[in-house]
């Protein structure tokens, strides 16, 4: 079982000015659905993308307190005008 | 440090087969929903794919594609020699088109898999 707080500290620590949302999938906490939109996405392909999320919660998948992470990632665009 | 001699096999399969699958479970009987969502997109294009269960070696497969790939979750499907990428993203491609595209396929009217069309099983979850 993670803490979805904490799981979302990581992501936004990894990837600093993220838009991170993540939410338990199944009730038991530990199937996560993470929404991230991050401007370090910029000119990544979607498996670089999802690499850069997932080593962010590395730990928490390797001691088993994520099972499944389902991640839906977008490159945030900068501000302009 | 990954063993050598699956490292190979592994090599090997993934060179050998244009489209391969590596999954929890076999097509037939997938044992993991993301395993059965990707065999889903891949039936529902009409694909034809190797697959590889990856339950009896799932530690050392882990390894492997670890090295080979820095993607350790299953799923993985991999297409002439590449990595595209887990359930999540072989979704996306397919909804967005570039999956079909990427294998050659014509894409189904309707992106979205159709419910249970010829009685296949529960529809795939799509997410918004």
């Amino acid at each position: 079982m993670a803490d979805l707080t904490e799981v979302k500290q990581l992501i936004e620590r990894a990837l600093p000015g993220a838009e991170v949302e993540v939410a338990d999938e199944t009730g038991t906490a530990d199937h996560l659905r993470a929404t991230v939109r991050a401007p370090q996405f910029a000119g990544l392909s979607r498996l670089d993308q999802h690499r850069l999320v997932k080593s962010a919660v590395q730990e928490r998948m390797d001691d088993g307190s994520i099972h499944a992470l389902s991640l839906r990632t977008t490159a945030l665009e900068e501000a302009t005008t | 440090m990954s063993d050598p001699q699956l490292k190979e096999q592994v090599e090997q399969a993934i060179a050998g087969n244009p489209v391969l699958l590596f999954m929890k479970g076999t097509p037939e009987m997938p044992r993991c929903g993301f395993s059965m969502r990707v065999v889903q997109v891949l039936d529902s294009l009409g694909a034809e794919y190797g697959a590889i269960d990856v339950l009896p070696a799932l530690e050392p497969l882990r390894e492997v594609t670890g090295e080979i790939s820095d993607w350790r979750t299953f799923p993985q499907l991999y297409v002439n020699g590449e990595l595209l990428g887990g359930a999540d993203i072989v979704e996306e491609m397919f909804e967005s088109g570039e999956l079909s595209e990427q294998l050659g396929l014509p894409q189904p009217d309707d992106a979205a898999p159709a419910p249970a069309q010829d009685g296949q099983g529960p529809p795939i979850q799509i997410e918004n």
